[in-house]
C-alpha cells in the first residue's frame, strides 16, 4: 500500500530556509567563532608538530608502563608510535592527533557540565537523551556540509563534526556515573551540612570518576574514528591520506595510513582505559 | 530456540524479498543493463534517460549502482559478480586515464573477459578550469558588491591578489580550492601552480570530496565573498552561479605534455560498455552508439533540475519531453513509439 501523497511535510524546504537565514544573519558571528576555534586548533597542531618525536615516543612508553603496570606494554605502545614515524607518516599522524586532542578537549568542556546538569534534572535528561541519540546515529555527511557552510572548508568544520559525533558518550557516562552514587552517601553528606556544590565536587564527582573516565575513553575513540570522514571536508592528516589512497585504489598506501589510525587508537584506548580502571581500584580500596 | 526462530523469520523475510525482486523483474531472459551511477547530476540524468529508453523501448531490465569514479570503473572493467556496472555514460577519461587505457587495451584482448569498448561521444567540449565569482572582478550592483579584483583576468594576475583569497589556516598565503582527491586534475593543478609561478603565494586546498567543493563555492557565492578554485561543466553549480573562468594560455599538446602551463583540453565525454555487452544486447549497443547530446542541452537540464528542485528522474522525463526530435532519431521508429507510450 502506498503512502498517500497528499500528506507531505516540506521539512527539507524549512531546513534549507533556516540554513539560508542563519548564513545571512549570523555569517559574521560564525566567522568570528571559526577564527577563534582555528587559533586554538593551529596552536594545538603547532605544539604536536614541534614536539620532538623521541620525546613523545619515550613519553608514551613511560606513561603506558606506569598506568598499565607492565614494562612490556610500555615498550609495545612506544613501538607502535615509532612505527607510525617509520612509515613516513609522522607529520600527518601528529596533525590527526592534534585534531583529536582538540576535539576531545572541547568535547569534555561541553560534555561534563552537560552530564552534571542531566544528572541533577530528570526533565533535562528527557530532553537531552533523544538529541544525543540523533547525534550518534545521524549519518555524518548530513551535518558535515552544513558545518562546512558555516565555517568554510578545512579544520574548523572537521572539529565541529567530530565533536557532534564524539561528545555523547562523555555526557551519557557523566550522567550515569553521578546518578549511580548511592543515595545513602549523599544523605550522609547532607547530614554533615554540605551544600549542593560541596556534594557535587567532593562526593558525587570523585565517586563517579571511573565512569566518567570510561566516557572520556569512549569520546576519544569516537573522535579518532571520525578522522577519515572529517577529511572529506578538507581536514589534513591520516584521514586524507586514506581518502586519497582509496580514490586512487592504492591499496598498500591506504593500508599504511589505516594501520597508523589503528595504532593511535590502541595507544590512546589502552592508556586512558588503564587510567580509568586504575582509579577504580583505588576507590574500592 | 528464540534465536532459531529469529533466524527462520529473517530467512523468510529474505525469501519474500527475493521473490518480490524476481516477481517484478521484466523479461528475465534478457541481460540486466547496470549503469555506473556517479555522484554528479549530469551522469545520473543521462543514466536515467538511457535507462528509460532501454527499459520501456527495448525491454531490458535496468539497474543503477552508486559509487566513486575509480571504484565503479574498476568494477566495470572486471565485471565480477552480479552488481558490477556494464555501462558508463560519462567517461571523463582523464580523471582515471591510466585505468581507462588499461581497460580499453583489455577490451581488445580476446584472452580475457575484462575490459570495455568505447561507443563514442555522449557530449563534446566539456569545460574545466579555474574560476572566481564574476562579482569579484566586475562587482554586482544589485547585491551591492564592489569589485575587489578589477584587474583579475588571467591566472597570471593571481599573485597580485593573494590577500583577497587568504587561507585562514595559513594567513600568509591565498587559498586555491583544487579538485577532488584522486582525480588527475589534482596533479594537473599542482603542475600548473609551478608553471604559472603562483606557488609562493597560494596554498592548494584539497576539498576531500565533490559535495565539499561545491558547497564551499556555493556558500562563498551566497555570502558575496571571494573564492578561487577548480571546477568543471556541465554541472548545476556552474549553471546556477555566475562564475568567471580565468584566462590561461590556449591549449597546446606540447605544453600540456611537459609543464601543463596552458588551458585544459576540451574533453569529450564518451560512453563505454563492458566488452561482453555487445554480444548480449546488440540493440542496446546500437542505441548507445547513436546517443549524443550537446553541452548546451546538459546545462539546460541541470538548470531545470536546480530551478525546480527536480530529481534526476524528473530531469530525464523533462529531457525526453523537450528533446523528442533528438532522441527519437537514436532508436528505430517502433521502439520510439513504445517509449512515447510509456511516457504518458
Amino acid at each position: 500500500m502506498e503512502f498517500p501523497k497528499s500528506i507531505d511535510i516540506p521539512l527539507d524546504i524549512w531546513v534549507d530556509g533556516i540554513m539560508d537565514w542563519v548564513l545571512s544573519t549570523f555569517g559574521g558571528f560564525f566567522d568570528m567563532l571559526g577564527t577563534g576555534i582555528l587559533y586554538f586548533l593551529m596552536y594545538t597542531e603547532k605544539f604536536f608538530l614541534w614536539l620532538p618525536w623521541p620525546i613523545l615516543v619515550l613519553g608514551v612508553g613511560i606513561l603506558a608502563w606506569r598506568v598499565m603496570g607492565s614494562w612490556l606494554a610500555g615498550l609495545g605502545m612506544a613501538g607502535m608510535l615509532f612505527f607510525v614515524g617509520a612509515l613516513g607518516l609522522w607529520e600527518l599522524g601528529m596533525m590527526t592527533l592534534a585534531l583529536v586532542v582538540a576535539s576531545v578537549i572541547v568535547s569534555l568542556a561541553i560534555g561534563i557540565p552537560l552530564g552534571i546538569a542531566m544528572a541533577s534534572s530528570d526533565p533535562f535528561q528527557a530532553i537531552i537523551k533523544p538529541i544525543l541519540d540523533g547525534m550518534q546515529t545521524m549519518p555524518s555527511f548530513v551535518y558535515l556540509i552544513p558545518a562546512l557552510m558555516l565555517f568554510g572548508l578545512g579544520k574548523v568544520p572537521a572539529l565541529f563534526a567530530t565533536i557532534i559525533y564524539a561528545v555523547p558518550p562523555v555526557i551519557r557516562l557523566t550522567n550515569v556515573g553521578i546518578r549511580e552514587v548511592s543515595a545513602n552517601v549523599i544523605e550522609a553528606a547532607h547530614a554533615f551540612g554540605s551544600s549542593y556544590w560541596q556534594i557535587l565536587f567532593k562526593v558525587q564527582l570523585p565517586l563517579a570518576r571511573p565512569t566518567i573516565l570510561v566516557g572520556i575513553n569512549q569520546t576519544t575513540m569516537m573522535a579518532l574514528a571520525m578522522v577519515v570522514i572529517a577529511s572529506m571536508i578538507g581536514a589534513k592528516g591520516l584521514g586524507l591520506e586514506v581518502l586519497l589512497a582509496i580514490n586512487r585504489i592504492e591499496v598498500g598506501r591506504g593500508f599504511e595510513a589505516g594501520l597508523c589510525i589503528v595504532f593511535m587508537a590502541i595507544i590512546i584506548d589502552r592508556i586512558t582505559f588503564s587510567m580509568a580502571s586504575h582509579t577504580k581500584d583505588n576507590t574500592d580500596r | 530456540m528464540k534465536q532459531l526462530k529469529r533466524g527462520m523469520f529473517s530467512a523468510l523475510v529474505t525469501l519474500a524479498a527475493v521473490g518480490l525482486l524476481f516477481g517484478t523483474a521484466p523479461a528475465a531472459d534478457k541481460t540486466t543493463i547496470t549503469f555506473a551511477d556517479f555522484g554528479w547530476d549530469s551522469a545520473q540524468v543521462h543514466n536515467r534517460i538511457a535507462a528509460f529508453i532501454i527499459e520501456k523501448g527495448l525491454g531490458y531490465p535496468v539497474k543503477y549502482v552508486q559509487g566513486e569514479t575509480i571504484m565503479l570503473n574498476t568494477a566495470l572493467i572486471q565485471a565480477k559478480g552480479g552488481e558490477a556496472p556494464n555501462v558508463n555514460m560519462e567517461t571523463w577519461t582523464e580523471n582515471w586515464q591510466e585505468l581507462y587505457d588499461e581497460g580499453l587495451a583489455k577490451g581488445k584482448d580476446p584472452n580475457t573477459d575484462e575490459g570495455f569498448v568505447n561507443l563514442g561521444s555522449n557530449f563534446p567540449n566539456s569545460v574545466q578550469g579555474w574560476y572566481v565569482p564574476r562579482y569579484v572582478v566586475e562587482g554586482d550592483t544589485e547585491r551591492g558588491i564592489k569589485p575587489t579584483a578589477p584587474d583579475l583576468k588571467s591566472v597570471f594576475d593571481l599573485p597580485k591578489y593573494w590577500k583577497l583569497f587568504q587561507d585562514p589556516e595559513d594567513p600568509g598565503k591565498g587559498r586555491f580550492h583544487s579538485c577532488i582527491p584522486g582525480w588527475s586534475c589534482a596533479l594537473v593543478n599542482e603542475k600548473k601552480f609551478e608553471a604559472y609561478g603562483i606557488k609562493e603565494n597560494y596554498n592548494i586546498m584539497q576539498p576531500g570530496s565533490g559535495p565539499a567543493l561545491a558547497a564551499s563555492m556555493e556558500t562563498a557565492y551566497k555570502r558575496g565573498k571571494p573564492w578561487l578554485g577548480y571546477y568543471w561543466a556541465p554541472t548545476w553549480v556552474l549553471g546556477k552561479l555566475d562564475m568567471l573562468q580565468l584566462e590561461e594560455p590556449a591549449f597546446d599538446q606540447k605544453i600540456w605534455d611537459t609543464t601543463k602551463a596552458c588551458a585544459y583540453p576540451a574533453v569529450k565525454c564518451d560512453i563505454v560498455v563492458h566488452k561482453r555487452l555487445p554480444e548480449k544486447a546488440p540493440d542496446v549497443i546500437a542505441f548507445l552508439k547513436n546517443y549524443e547530446t550537446t553541452l548546451d542541452i546538459n546545462n539546460k537540464f541541470l538548470a531545470y533540475m536546480q530551478d525546480n528542485k527536480a530529481s534526476t528522474e524528473e530531469a530525464a522525463a523533462w529531457f525526453l519531453k523537450t528533446y523528442e526530435d533528438l532522441w527519437t532519431g537514436w532508436v528505430p521508429a517502433d521502439v520510439a513509439e513504445k517509449v512515447k507510450a510509456a511516457m504518458k
